[in-house]
């Protein structure tokens, strides 16, 4: 039998580089601003230190705001909203699925918050339409028959896991660089300037120094610590929000509760189920991600106003991302019209008196295009490079990469398997055929079954992974016989799966842990440690 | 005396024959399949160690602890005296456990597995090959072979196994292969084709699915044909193994003239005159509506988490749904489950509290219906897939339900004494 080489990772660190523009965090945020870089042809290299979308940016409800949720409360991220929403239509189609969105009043909401809400909509220029409440019944027949009022906008469904990966096709496409699994270790210092980092590679242990004329700091919860490796301060709360997903999508448009923005407003449909969202909780660190069943029990009591069903369907898993937020007092230098904004760029040159370094902290994951491009008209400003945006107008590249929403996969799952076999579906729940799960193992930015995970949905359904990891981990081995590194196990992903489930673990979703248990366990001989003979 | 049975799985289907081969009339009522379909068809004792030397040290509220080791050595050899004559043979002992080879590559201990199965005993003896069954589900030959090799076993390569007449439209499962191979001419004619795929081949890891019916035949065959030995390793449900036991046990049921009611789900107890000590039978729920079974004694088999004889709930509650028999559990849900799925699970240690007789306990200890016994996986103190315990706490528990439940004559003559 053939045996091993290990899969290497796409990129090998030098002590030599240097680049204009380094930024570090590889969410939407970081993303966004080296794709912008790039574009206006700056040398960029972004350093990741897990993988893309690993913190808030993952961490998501899958909503592309129409910006309709702050038309009363915040008219400017409301205004800013409906215009990013129109143009990652256009840049970003292949994750974003048109669901449109609904705003319901229900009993439990101000009566007379609607028509607050609509004429603030039609003053700043926010589409938003009333419809009668039997129609939108008749558009989606799970909804209350308690409804007053319905209201349709222009909400999408947007698959974070297919931004990034968009993202990365079009910053390597322009020239940057990316780099997963590397973390900056230290910012260095000489006098009032930031010059270079200290990065590591977390998979081989290997250190480096890299010059940078402009570092950007774009790691969201990790903002506060990442500044400190060069003394500064950045003031931050950080704030939880936990969201769950139902095992069944039977609904397809976004709904919204029509209210003030509050725990448990919207309901989200993403791929084959629907998610709950959100909580806010402040916590104190970014990795403080535990869910209480208090949160879950008040995301499931909140959505059951909007369809009354809820209680007769199964919790899938819930999980909790880490809302970063600049902190008002003590603002050093920031001024307070950014900070209504829900996003703020500091210019340590102008906070602090440090130059050759920018923090990005706060805002939306809908507007994440907008805070690339004010935060790299600062670089280019610094830098003095004269170049203007082009994000607006340039569609980010698929590459090579295939995107499924679900009508798309099903469409080609049923014209398929007239030709295949029909064992060829690997994973039944989201419908991931063989051939595209080999595409994504040969990618070489899926340096893990998470990372695969992610790209595919695989594993995501309503049996999580209870058939699929098995199959996974055979294709892996048929495909490449040579033993896989641990990250390609079959351990980590069951683990990450139960994880997930644990915060819903009861009824029905507690029976699917307990049958994948017993499956992996007593059929399979699956054990916490690996068996060494 | 007329024993109703809850519960299709394997201490269900155990204490219905051993009631019927006591002399009483026996009706079991089941929902659905029961859990010999993810069964590998072993029997898991204690795989830690010697369950001989181990079980005695347990703690009190372990079944096995409650049962005791006579009754776990009868349940054993009255439940091997019934599959022995349909061939279905088990090796091992309680003194020490076999390491059994799975469909990843890795190892499961059991004190007795099945004939046919891949031990590892067996498989370190020679070198043997991995068949490869074209388009089987769930089955990974390069998995297997890649896994066990790292784990010391000695692996001669991959051998390319055709399929004749497999469905169309749709995947195929080892039990349909099972099934095919339950017909002889079939059989011989696949043998045929795959004679010289094997030529040299004396030993060959194979997926669980050498007949279902008819595994001895299928197993002869295979040997006077191609001259090789054949090891099977289960997969993912419906486990082949498991179902083979099922079978068995079911054309058991018949034998015995037990009446077996499927597809009705036991929605609560029905209440005697001497009402709160006794149970008079149970309410069901079938096709043709509400139903009412007079019973002299109730053994309750309807499982754990997993098959619903304990339901979990979001208000943080866990309940026993026939007979609201209190359930002692973590008063916060998110206490049921453990960080990882490879560590012991709280919630799978929950359930009936019961006493040496398998009589459900209250939450002061003391027995709430003269006449109710549980057994198997709804009984409270062992995370059985972690302790690897499985089918031997379904079997002894199932005997001693049954031994309690037949040594109350007299108690039965008083039940329809009060009904008269």
């Amino acid at each position: 039998m053939p045996l091993p080489t290990p899969r290497s990772t796409p990129f090998t660190l030098r002590n030599s580089l240097s680049t204009e523009v380094l930024i570090i965090g590889g969410g939407a945020t970081g993303l966004g601003i080296a794709w912008d870089a790039s574009l206006r042809g700056l040398k960029v290299i972004l350093i990741e230190q897990s993988d893309v979308g690993q913190g808030t940016s993952g961490r998501y409800h899958g909503l592309l705001h129409s910006g309709a949720r702050y038309a009363v409360s915040d008219p400017q991220t409301a205004r800013e909203c409906a215009q990013e929403n129109i143009i990652l239509r256009s840049i970003a189609a292949p994750c974003i699925e048109d669901t449109g969105g609904y705003f319901l009043s229900t009993p439990a909401d101000p009566l007379e918050y609607p028509d607050r809400w609509l004429s603030a909509c039609q003053q700043h220029g926010i589409p938003a339409e009333e419809l009668p409440v039997e129609r939108a019944r008749e558009f989606e027949p799970a909804l209350s028959p308690r409804l007053s009022r319905a209201f349709q906008v222009n909400d999408a469904s947007l698959d974070s896991f297919d931004l990034a990966q968009l993202l990365i096709n079009s910053i390597r496409s322009a020239g940057g660089q990316v780099y997963l699994h590397h973390r900056v270790t230290g910012l260095i210092r000489d006098a009032n300037r930031v010059t270079a980092v200290e990065i590591e590679d977390l998979r081989t242990g290997y250190q480096a120094k890299m010059g940078a004329e402009v570092v950007v700091n774009a790691t969201g919860p990790w903002a506060t610590r990442t500044a400190k490796l060069a003394q500064l301060e950045i003031p931050m709360t950080l704030g939880k929000g936990t969201m769950v997903a139902m095992a069944s999508r039977p609904i397809h448009t976004i709904l919204n509760r029509c209210n003030p923005p509050s725990d448990g407003d919207i309901i989200v449909p993403v791929g084959t189920v629907i998610v709950l969202g959100t909580t806010n909780e402040p916590v104190q660190d970014p990795t403080d991600l535990k869910i209480e069943p208090w949160e879950v029990d008040l995301l499931l009591a909140e959505a059951e106003f909007i369809l009354p069903d809820l209680r007769q369907m199964r919790a899938l898993r819930a999980w909790a991302g880490i809302r970063p937020l600049y902190s008002s007092n003590n603002t050093p230098g920031g001024d307070s019209r950014s900070l209504a904004r829900g996003h703020v760029i500091v210019d340590h040159e102008q906070s602090d008196g440090c130059s050759g370094i920018i923090s990005v902290i706060g805002g939306k994951l809908t507007t994440f295009r907008m805070m690339a491009e004010q935060t790299v008209d600062l670089v280019c400003k610094r830098l003095e490079h004269n170049m203007p945006c082009k994000t607006r107008e340039t569609l980010l590249s698929s590459g090579n990469h295939s995107y499924f929403q679900l009508p798309g996969k099903l469409d080609q799952t049923s014209s398929q398997s007239m030709l295949a076999e029909p064992s060829d579906v690997i994973c039944e729940c989201e419908q991931v055929t063989r051939e595209q799960l080999i595409h994504a193992l040969d990618d070489p930015d899926n340096l893990d079954l998470d990372a695969i995970r992610r790209d595919l949905r695989l594993g995501m359904g309503p049996c999580q992974a209870g058939y699929c990891a098995l199959r996974t981990f055979g294709l892996l081995c048929e495909i490449s016989p040579e033993p896989a590194p641990a990250a390609y196990g079959i351990r980590p992903f069951l683990m990450e799966r139960w994880r997930g489930q644990r915060p819903v673990g009861w009824g029905h979703s507690l029976r699917q842990m307990e049958f994948s248990r017993r499956l992996y366990q007593e059929l399979l001989g699956m054990t916490q440690e690996e068996y060494k003979p | 005396m007329h024993i109703a049975v809850v519960g299709a799985g394997l201490s269900g289907l155990f204490a219905s024959i051993l009631a019927a081969r006591r002399g009483a009339h026996v009706t079991l009522v089941a929902e659905g399949h029961g859990g010999l379909i993810l069964s590998h068809g072993g029997i898991e004792i204690w795989a830690s160690s010697s369950p001989s030397r181990a079980l005695p040290r347990l703690r009190p509220t372990n079944p096995y602890k409650l049962v005791g080791l006579p009754a776990l050595r009868a349940a054993l050899d009255e439940f091997r005296s019934l599959l022995d004559p349909h061939g279905y043979i088990f090796t091992g002992s309680l003194s020490g456990n076999l390491t059994v080879l799975t469909a990843t590559g890795e190892f499961r201990k059991m004190c007795f597995a099945p004939n046919g199965a891949a031990t590892v005993d067996q498989l370190r003896e020679k070198p043997f090959s991995v068949g490869a069954i074209a388009g089987l589900r769930d089955y990974y030959p390069t998995l297997i072979a890649h896994r066990a090799s790292a784990h010391g076993l000695n692996i001669q390569g991959l051998v390319e196994l055709p399929m004749i007449d497999r469905p169309t439209q749709r995947e195929i499962y080892a039990l349909d292969v099972a099934r095919l191979f339950d017909r002889e001419t079939w059989r011989h004619e696949l043998l045929r084709t795959w004679k010289p795929k094997l030529s040299g081949v004396t030993r060959l890891l194979l997926p669980a699915c050498l007949g279902l019916n008819y595994p001895i035949q299928v197993r002869e065959d295979f040997f006077q044909e191609l001259g090789c030995l054949a090891f099977e390793v289960p997969l993912f449900p419906p486990s082949v193994p498991g179902l083979r036991i099922e079978q068995i046990l079911k054309a058991l049921i018949l034998e015995l003239e037990i009446t077996y009611v499927e597809g009705c789900h036991a929605s609560g107890r029905i209440d005697g005159s001497s009402r709160g000590k006794r149970v008079a039978g149970l309410a069901l729920m079938t096709s043709g509506g509400m139903r009412q079974l007079d019973a002299d004694a109730v053994i309750l088999a309807s499982g754990g988490v997993l098959h619903g004889g304990i339901e979990t709930l979001q208000d943080h509650s866990i309940r026993e749904p026939i007979f609201q028999l209190p359930i002692a559990h973590p008063e916060d849900r998110s206490l049921w489950t453990s960080e990882s799925p490879f560590d012991q699970q709280p919630y799978s240690q929950v359930g009936v509290r019961v006493n040496e007789d398998m009589r459900p306990l209250d939450s002061r200890g003391r027995v709430m219906f003269e006449n109710l016994f549980a057994a198997g996986g709804i009984l409270s103190g062992s995370d059985r897939t972690h302790e690897g315990s499985r089918q031997g706490i379904d079997l002894a528990t199932a005997y001693r339900a049954v031994e309690a439940a037949t040594e109350m004559p007299l108690a039965a003559a008083e039940t329809k004494r009060s009904r008269g």
